[in-house]
């Protein structure tokens, strides 16, 4: 504020970086609390997990470095191939349902419905819940002695059958998840402007077609941004998984992250878990950039 | 004016992250607190029982505090797991019995073999169970557990069955439970099944089983894996037998849908359950009217196996806390402790005088005849890569010749994973 009303005294510095030394010391007193959190619970952790990656680590005794051990054994490691096996089953099923269920959702939460916030308010609730409550209530869903699933199919031991356990916990995850990226969708689709269903309605466009070529490209930007938030949600899957099957029956539902997890804190080899850690960080990554890529052939920001 | 405000607010922050960092520090002169760590169900009479030992422990030693950690068994293992890891686990805990070595092997326990030496061995069970490869002792017994045949009498009698009896073969027990398997509504599937063969808990259920038939898990000092041979071939095929079609006893699906599998004993959905001695309260909570007899005899005897709970001092703990920890430890085991331990019917006593007054025989001769659970430093991990494959034998899914080879290989990489990593 002071800078503007200023402005014709001192004319503006080239940035804001070259301002007066008393409000660089400010700017850093402001941002310390959250570069000291940086520091000390993300930057230096990340750190540390790669330094550990290349060590034998039980948590315990000193840490001995092994160089490139851990990740050589990963690659001959079965079950951690079978992690992501499960892991990429998951997201194959989780992801366009999740997608498209929300967006459905959203359209039809968009519209002028009796008593919509209240709809809305329902389809939001297992989002804020947490993953213990959820897998209770999964349990009244699939338990196979008394599930009200058992009523519609015949009844199935959904979460120890090892065909049957990566959809029972895909589907709890959509039902969880999918409010959230409702939300996303309904903020979207109530930034595209009246005017060009209006002008589509002119042209003689029907309700699908004002869909196809009005709503989808005006909430292609929000399409991906939930594309990418939930498959980094699936590689990254754990609570669920951890609270609901453990990785059972058998490991058919061990997921990336709880072998991780169990390899660090359950067998004391966070070396290995950490090498596990990295591994995943690149594909992560390696799937975001991939998906930004391809968002330039079909996201339009207007 | 703006300087100091700016002082304040550094100081703030950095007050504000470095409490979080010093907390628990502070060794206080005088009476000597200790952090007691154990695991019972909310709401278990053995938390209450424990609580009460304890404030009479407090009692009878006025310099010594104790402090409670409880919580149920998996949230209490894990959580202690990353204890020892911040270095921060409780000074002295109970530990299950299989997990021992590996807090022992992570650098993570007290040696309690010099303390031991005051005691007198010939007064306790499961001392000889609880040394590891080497001679040493890390964990004290709280606590034995070790499975056998238990019956439900009713049932027996109302199909004119005769009770199981010590001289009893895997066959007896196959044409008793055939016997007492029942299709009352004649949908081709029994209602009732004479045995529960699968547990998720090997325990009760396939380790004492190939044992029986003569084979084994792991023998050299547990180093070395063995499960796949034709005894444990034989033993996992007359598993799958029992709970194929026409068997006795419900398959791996069944016994998962059918509840926990502990609960179907009480329930009396089997008429026979390898139990630990544990399983005796849930029945007798059921009002089950049960018996126990030994396990049923293979080409290689019963098989027994036990796991003895266990007191563990932590590493971390040293001077008066240890000799504090170590006091409780003599104190649990002492009789009057023991006598009301024994009263809730979750373990075999330790202390024989006690044990001999009031646990039946049957559990006595077993922990006797028992060997113990295979357990090494890695005992998690080489175990739960067996558990897998077995499994997938008893399902069916893998014929067991295949999955036995698959889980010795993988178990035995496991053990010499450990072993490459130690120094030499």
């Amino acid at each position: 504020m002071t800078a503007v009303l200023t402005a014709d005294k001192a004319p503006p510095r080239p940035t804001a970086w070259r301002g007066r030394a008393d409000e660089r010391v400010w700017a850093l007193a402001f941002a310390s609390p959250y570069l000291l959190h940086l520091v000390a619970l993300t930057a230096w952790p990340v750190l540390a997990s790669l330094y550990f990656s290349m060590t034998e680590y039980d948590l315990v005794t000193p840490p001995r470095f092994v160089g490139f051990d851990n990740f050589a054994r990963l690659f001959t490691d079965r079950i951690f191939w079978q992690t992501l096996g499960n892991t990429t089953y998951f997201a194959v099923l989780f992801v366009p349902a999740q997608t498209i269920l929300a967006l459905l959702l959203a359209v039809a939460l968009n519209q002028k419905l009796r008593a919509v916030a209240l709809i809305r308010a329902a389809y939001f609730v297992p989002v804020v819940s947490s993953w213990v409550v959820i897998a209770y209530v999964a349990d009244a869903v699939f338990n196979p002695q008394f599930g009200i699933a058992n009523q519609i199919f015949p009844a199935q031991d959904w979460l120890q059958d090892s065909a049957l356990v990566i959809p029972t916990l895909a589907a709890v995850g959509v039902w969880k998840g999918v409010g959230y990226m409702m939300v996303l969708f309904l903020a979207g689709l109530q930034n595209i402007p009246q005017e060009r269903y209006e002008a589509a309605r002119i042209d003689g466009a029907s309700a699908w077609q004002s869909f196809r070529y009005v709503t989808m490209p005006g909430i292609s930007g929000t399409t991906f941004l939930v594309l990418v938030l939930t498959s980094i949600t699936t590689l990254q899957a754990f609570e669920q998984i951890f609270v609901m099957t453990n990785g059972g029956p058998n490991g058919a539902s061990e997921l990336t992250v709880l072998y991780l997890y169990r390899q660090g804190f359950q067998f004391f080899q966070m070396g290995y878990a950490s090498a596990i850690a990295w591994v995943l960080f690149v594909l992560v990554l390696g799937l975001t950039l991939v998906q930004f890529r391809l968002q330039r052939r079909w996201v339009h920001y207007a | 004016m703006r300087f100091r405000m700016l002082v304040f607010g550094l100081a703030t922050v950095l007050t504000v992250a470095s409490t979080a960092a010093c907390s628990g520090s502070g060794q206080e002169s005088g009476p000597v607190t200790i952090r007691l760590g154990f695991y019972a169900a909310a709401g278990d009479p053995a938390d209450k029982t424990m609580r009460e030992l304890i404030k009479e422990f407090q009692a009878a030693n006025p310099s010594i505090r104790v402090e409670l950690e409880v919580a149920p068994y998996m949230q209490f293992f894990q959580r202690v797991r990353t204890q020892i890891a911040g270095g921060k686990a409780p000074d002295v805990w109970l530990s299950d019995g299989v997990l021992v070595q590996e807090f022992a092997a992570r650098n993570a326990l007290t040696d309690l073999s010099e303390r031991i030496k005051g005691v007198n061995a010939a007064d306790f069970h499961g001392l000889d169970l609880a040394k590891d490869a080497k001679g040493r002792v890390f964990g004290f017994p709280q606590g034995a557990q070790t499975p056998v045949l238990f019956y439900n009498k009713k049932m027996f009698a109302e199909a004119k069955v005769e009770e199981p009896t010590a001289e009893w073969t895997y066959d007896d027990l196959a044409a008793a439970a055939k016997k007492l398997t029942k299709d009352a509504n004649g949908d081709g599937k029994p209602e009732l099944y004479g045995l529960r063969a699968y547990s998720p808990g090997f325990t009760e259920s396939w380790w004492p089983i190939i044992k029986a038939f003569g084979g084994d898990i792991v023998s050299d000092g547990n180093s070395k894996v063995i499960i796949n041979s034709p005894q444990s071939v034989a033993a996992l095929e007359w598993m799958r037998t029992a709970m194929g079609e026409g068997g006795f006893a419900p398959d791996v699906v069944n016994t998962h849908s059918m509840g926990s599998p502990h609960a179907m004993f009480a329930t009396g959905r089997v008429a026979m359950s390898y139990g630990i001695y544990a399983r005796s309260l849930t029945a007798k909570n059921a009002g089950v009217d049960y018996g126990v007899a030994p396990l049923p005899k293979g080409q290689a005897g019963r098989g027994n196996v036990a796991i003895v709970n266990s007191w563990v001092i932590s590493k971390t703990a040293q001077g008066a806390k240890a000799d504090a920890a170590w006091k409780w430890i003599t104190y649990f085991s002492g009789e009057g402790p023991q006598k009301r331990w024994a009263k809730l019917g979750e373990a075999i006593p330790i202390n024989k005088r006690v044990a001999a007054a009031e646990t039946p025989g049957v559990f006595l001769d077993a922990l006797a005849d028992a060997d113990d659970l295979g357990t090494n430093a890695v005992w998690s991990e080489y175990t739960e890569a067996l558990t897998k494959r077995v499994n997938e034998a008893l399902s069916g899914t893998t014929p067991v010749a295949d999955a036995l080879a698959t889980g010795q290989n993988e178990a035995q990489q496991a053990i010499d994973r450990f072993i490459a990593s130690q120094p030499k």
